[in-house]
């Protein structure tokens, strides 16, 4: 059992996979991956393709099929989530970044399943996703971090049937990473979203802190989803689905 | 790592949401024109917290050091592990961690960037009946953690390599 890090995205990630000749391999495989995204879709470099769609030096007309798709696929987003989630800044920039870190994620879970790797567990930046057991055979354990104490955990949930992907977000103290048209709902801290999948997780993580209980309670119903939020006042609320996962554990 | 918050408490509110989200979900139809949002990056000095694509927080923020190899997830291990020193633009962040039979036992911040006011501003109005045990007995058990990108920036950074040394 190995643990891989490297740095991507302005953050790290995480790959914790069983020891194979071709592992080495694999893990530069997804890097690449990562790395693949981030270049295309980092608003931070100047060079990167949604950089100079967004500096009107590339129409998106003109764009690859990757941008726009992935576009198209944020645009799904917004509207399934009823606007709570958008690629859209304020400033009118298309910025991906909503789903790109998920997208990459996907991309190297494919990559890695492809090569026949079937246990993993992959955390990038907070967001985890997991394939197959641990060694020992027990299903990947997720930790969540309590938002008023960095120490601590606030849960930790197995990953087993068809969960495999938990998504956090957070409004709280620094709301800069999230943005809104009109006022963001304020109730909650925290909301963690787990999911069959990680672009549903992490989507939904955001809209959930963005759009506020009236949100979370049209989600839960539309999408086959787990949520454990943290209200401003520090309170907890879960799914049933989450603390029968928690009655498991 | 200790787990925080009891089981109870989650019960209860439980049962508050559900109560909630059943009386919320006859009225609910994601009203058009509702808070519009995502995670971006605004600017190249941010301190990289969910974003994707933020600039990494410091040169000094990379974990070089990663778990024995062929160390099986049973092997027992023992020692204080240091994370890397991470920096943001409100301060280093670094974090130890105490490992014995290869359980954490403990994780102590070494610097954390708004150690004062803002947690115990925060831990002022968190109901502390929310903030007990849940599941202590999971807490040595965890895989990996995750947690929201403005938590995670650099606490999880550092921690994460220092779980990584760890080779839990």
């Amino acid at each position: 059992m190995g643990s891989h890090v490297f740095e991507t995205m302005g953050t790290v990630v995480s790959l914790a996979i069983a020891d194979a000749p071709d592992v080495d391999e694999a893990v530069a495989a997804v890097e690449r991956h990562f790395g693949a995204f981030d270049g295309r879709f980092s608003l931070y470099s100047a060079q990167s393709e949604l950089s100079r769609v967004a500096s009107g030096q590339l129409a998106l007309t003109a764009s690859s099929d990757e941008l726009r798709s992935t576009y198209a696929s944020a645009l799904r987003w917004r509207d399934d989530t009823g606007g709570a989630f958008t690629p859209h800044r304020p400033d009118g920039v298309i910025d991906l970044n909503g789903t790109v870190k998920a997208l990459a994620m996907q991309a190297a879970a494919d990559e890695l399943l492809d090569r026949g790797f079937s246990d993993w567990c992959l955390n990038a930046g907070g967001d985890v996703l997991c394939a197959g057991n641990q060694p020992d055979g027990k299903p990947w354990r997720v930790g969540v971090v309590d938002p008023a104490d960095r120490s601590a955990l606030l849960f930790s949930i197995p990953m087993d049937g068809t969960r495999h992907a938990v998504a956090t977000s957070g409004s709280a103290e620094r709301g800069d990473h999230i943005w809104t048209a009109t006022a963001i709902d304020r109730s909650y801290l925290q909301a963690t979203v787990v999911a069959d999948d990680i672009e549903t997780a992490d989507v939904l993580a955001t809209a959930i802190i963005a759009g506020g209980p009236d949100a979370l309670a049209s989600y839960v119903q539309r999408w086959s989803i787990d949520v454990l939020t943290v209200a401003r006042d520090g309170s907890l609320s879960a799914t049933p689905g989450l603390t029968a996962a928690l009655d498991r554990a | 790592m200790r787990t925080r918050a009891t089981l109870s408490g989650i019960f209860a509110s439980v049962a508050i949401l559900v109560v909630g989200w059943q009386a919320g979900s006859a009225a609910v139809t994601a009203a058009n024109g509702g808070p519009t949002a995502s995670t971006t990056t605004s600017t190249g000095t941010s301190t990289g917290t969910s974003t994707t694509t933020a600039p990494a927080p410091s040169a000094s923020a990379a974990p070089t050091t990663t778990a024995p190899a062929a160390a099986p997830a049973t092997t027992a291990k023992s020692g204080t592990f240091t994370g890397s020193d991470v920096g943001t633009r409100f301060g280093n962040v670094q974090v130890k961690v105490v490992v014995a039979d290869g359980k954490i036992t403990d994780v102590t911040p070494l610097h954390l960037t708004d150690n004062g006011g803002r947690s115990v501003q925060i831990s002022n109005y968190a109901a502390p009946i929310l903030r007990s045990e849940v599941l202590s007995s999971q807490s040595s058990q965890v895989s990996t953690v995750g947690g929201a990108t403005y938590t995670s920036e650099a606490y999880l950074t550092s921690l994460q390599s220092a779980l990584d040394q760890a080779g839990i």
